[in-house]
């Protein structure tokens, strides 16, 4: 049962944290670039699930994946209650980490070095990925860690559009509320010890690799 | 024979750019103050904003158009093939000097970052090769920033106030390495810069931009000797510009005769019995005070003058005032530095004309 968390926590948060660097990272840049009419709006927009409670988040995902939403109607995929629907919940409540992180660090790139690039022979993406994006790293670096880590510790919206079925969606924060629940301390215990651990290894590592 | 034509109009910020140039391969010097359009200039050649109308082209290549008829071209900045030095370099920090070179050539590979260590050689600064920005002095930089400018052979290249961070020994240096440069690439080159010294020592031709305009083109020296009008003279800074014989020469310094007037320079290259063109900036003429102990900075060429006009704009306080020579210098402070003087038209003034800022203009060499 711990084994079967542990990788269906690892394939859930792997899943949504590549969502969240490649989604983040275009919202980051395209925040931090272009001026455009609604773009605090769009901001605030992203930064909702960070304080919003899981709940809320859960329910507004149940609207958009769940039956009657447009993931059902329109495309007919259902997810809810599976694996996708809990990576779904992780990238949402993951993504404003990165938007954030992400866009404050490439607002900090001096635009006169991106126009040199581009006298240079450099296409736009040429420019991003060879300019913008290594001068950016430690921000960005930054947003993928602890974007990734709060996926890996979704709990309340996961809950509420994926269940917590055993071996299917059951993920380590799910089986830890179960464990308590059954009164099995031993599994808490370990799980709790491996969360702990996974939680201040990213963190050292922003603090290592992000600031100098 | 000219190569790139410039002939742009655009609007920002209230202000208004009307810029009609032609530039065969030479250094031409776009001069005037800050402020006067002469970055939006390069920046349109290079791709980097769009004017509102007109037309740049270089050779047989539309870099932009933009008609009455609705037709459009705006070639992007990568395919311009323009070298462009940015002021204050603009270096990638993330990069060694050998990378920063090697960045347009990616596509060759291996080949890229040789010819990049070959072009280092040839400039002299191989030594810097593995170097990251922040760890070189400005005229380090800037002669990276040169060398990746040129990297891709590009056949206009682009400077923005290319010496304005280089101390003096340094800016004749890169000033005859960029002279060579051009004439052995045989480059069409847009220098920008504010300073006089700049555009005399590097630039074949002057072009004197102010409020967007180009006001008067020409070479050099006969823009400085003959500006058009005495408003070109003003808006350039071109006054105070005359012809001098070096009498003594020393490691302490020049001594100067100015028909008749001795004047002390400091140290600059330059020998006994030269005909040097000499530059005083009106703000380095001090006016002094008759019952007033002197500093020591204000010690030497002390002369008197007759104040012939009187001139205030702002709080600018500006006179002209004949000197024993024959000759006239205008000199500028601001308005309430001598208030307890009394100074008319017609009145005498005791003048220092300071020291450590006599320079001479160096043209370039050979010429």
């Amino acid at each position: 049962m711990i084994g079967n968390a542990l990788l269906l926590s690892f394939q859930v948060t792997a899943v949504a944290t590549v969502a969240i660097v490649v989604v983040g990272l275009a919202l980051g840049l395209f925040l931090a670039r272009a001026r455009f009419f609604g773009r605090t709006a769009l901001e605030a927009l992203i930064t909702l699930p960070l304080v919003l409670p899981p709940t809320v988040v859960g329910y507004y995902l149940l609207l958009l994946i769940g039956s009657g939403g447009p993931l059902k109607e329109w495309l007919g995929i259902d997810v809810v209650f599976t694996w996708p629907a809990a990576a779904i919940a992780s990238f949402v409540v993951g993504l404003p980490f990165m938007v954030h992180s992400s866009k404050a660090s490439i607002a900090g790139v001096d635009p006169v070095l991106e126009n040199a690039a581009r006298t240079l022979g450099s296409s736009e993406l040429g420019v991003f990925f060879r300019v913008t994006l290594p001068l950016a790293r430690r921000g960005v670096l930054a947003g993928a860690v602890l974007g990734g880590a709060r996926a890996l510790g979704e709990f309340g919206a996961t809950l509420m559009v994926a269940g917590s079925i055993p071996g299917r969606t059951q993920t380590m924060p799910l089986l830890i509320y179960d464990a308590v629940q059954r009164r099995d301390y031993g599994t808490a215990n370990l799980l709790v010890l491996v969360m702990t651990g996974i939680a201040f290894l990213s963190l050292w590592a922003v603090r290592r690799f992000g600031s100098s | 024979m000219d190569r790139l034509h410039v002939d742009i109009e655009k609007s920002y910020d209230g202000f208004d750019l009307r810029l009609k140039l032609e530039v065969g391969a030479e250094i031409m010097v776009l001069f005037g103050p800050s402020g006067a359009g002469k970055t939006t200039a390069l920046e349109s050649v290079a791709g980097l904003v769009s004017p509102d109308a007109g037309q740049i082209v270089l050779d047989d290549t539309v870099f932009f158009r933009r008609g009455r008829l609705g037709e459009r071209v705006d070639l992007p900045a990568r395919k311009r093939g323009v070298g462009y030095v940015f002021q204050d370099y603009a270096l990638f920090p993330h990069l060694t000097a050998l990378e920063n070179v090697a960045f347009s050539l990616r596509r060759e590979k291996g080949r890229g970052r040789a010819a990049a260590a070959e072009l280092l050689e040839s400039m002299r600064i191989q030594h810097l090769a593995d170097r990251l920005p922040q760890e070189m002095s400005g005229g380090q930089q800037q002669r990276v920033a040169l060398a990746r400018a040129l990297a891709a052979r590009p056949g206009i290249l682009l400077l923005d106030e290319p010496f304005a961070a280089v101390d003096r020994p340094m800016r004749d240096r890169l000033q005859r390495d960029l002279r060579r440069l051009q004439e052995e690439m045989g480059l069409v080159v847009l220098l920008v810069t504010h300073d006089l010294g700049d555009a005399f020592g590097v630039g074949h031709r002057l072009a004197v931009v102010q409020n967007g305009r180009v006001e008067q083109v020409g070479p050099v020296e006969e823009v400085i000797r003959r500006p058009r009008d005495p408003h070109t003279a003003e808006m350039a800074g071109v006054r105070n510009v005359f012809h001098a014989r070096v009498a003594e020469a020393s490691a302490e310094g020049l001594v100067l005769d100015w028909d008749g007037l001795r004047l002390e320079a400091p140290a600059q290259p330059a020998e006994v019995g030269d005909r040097a063109t000499v530059y005083l900036r009106p703000e380095d003429i001090k006016v002094l005070y008759p019952d007033r102990r002197i500093g020591e900075s204000l010690r030497a060429n002390r002369v008197e003058a007759v104040v012939v006009d009187l001139h205030r704009s702002g709080t600018v306080q500006s006179l002209r005032a004949d000197l024993p020579n024959g000759h006239e210098v205008e000199v500028r402070f601001p308005g309430y530095t001598y208030m307890p003087l009394d100074l008319s038209v017609g009145g005498t003034v005791e003048l220092c004309l300071r020291r450590e800022a006599v320079g001479l203009l160096h043209g370039p060499e050979g010429e």
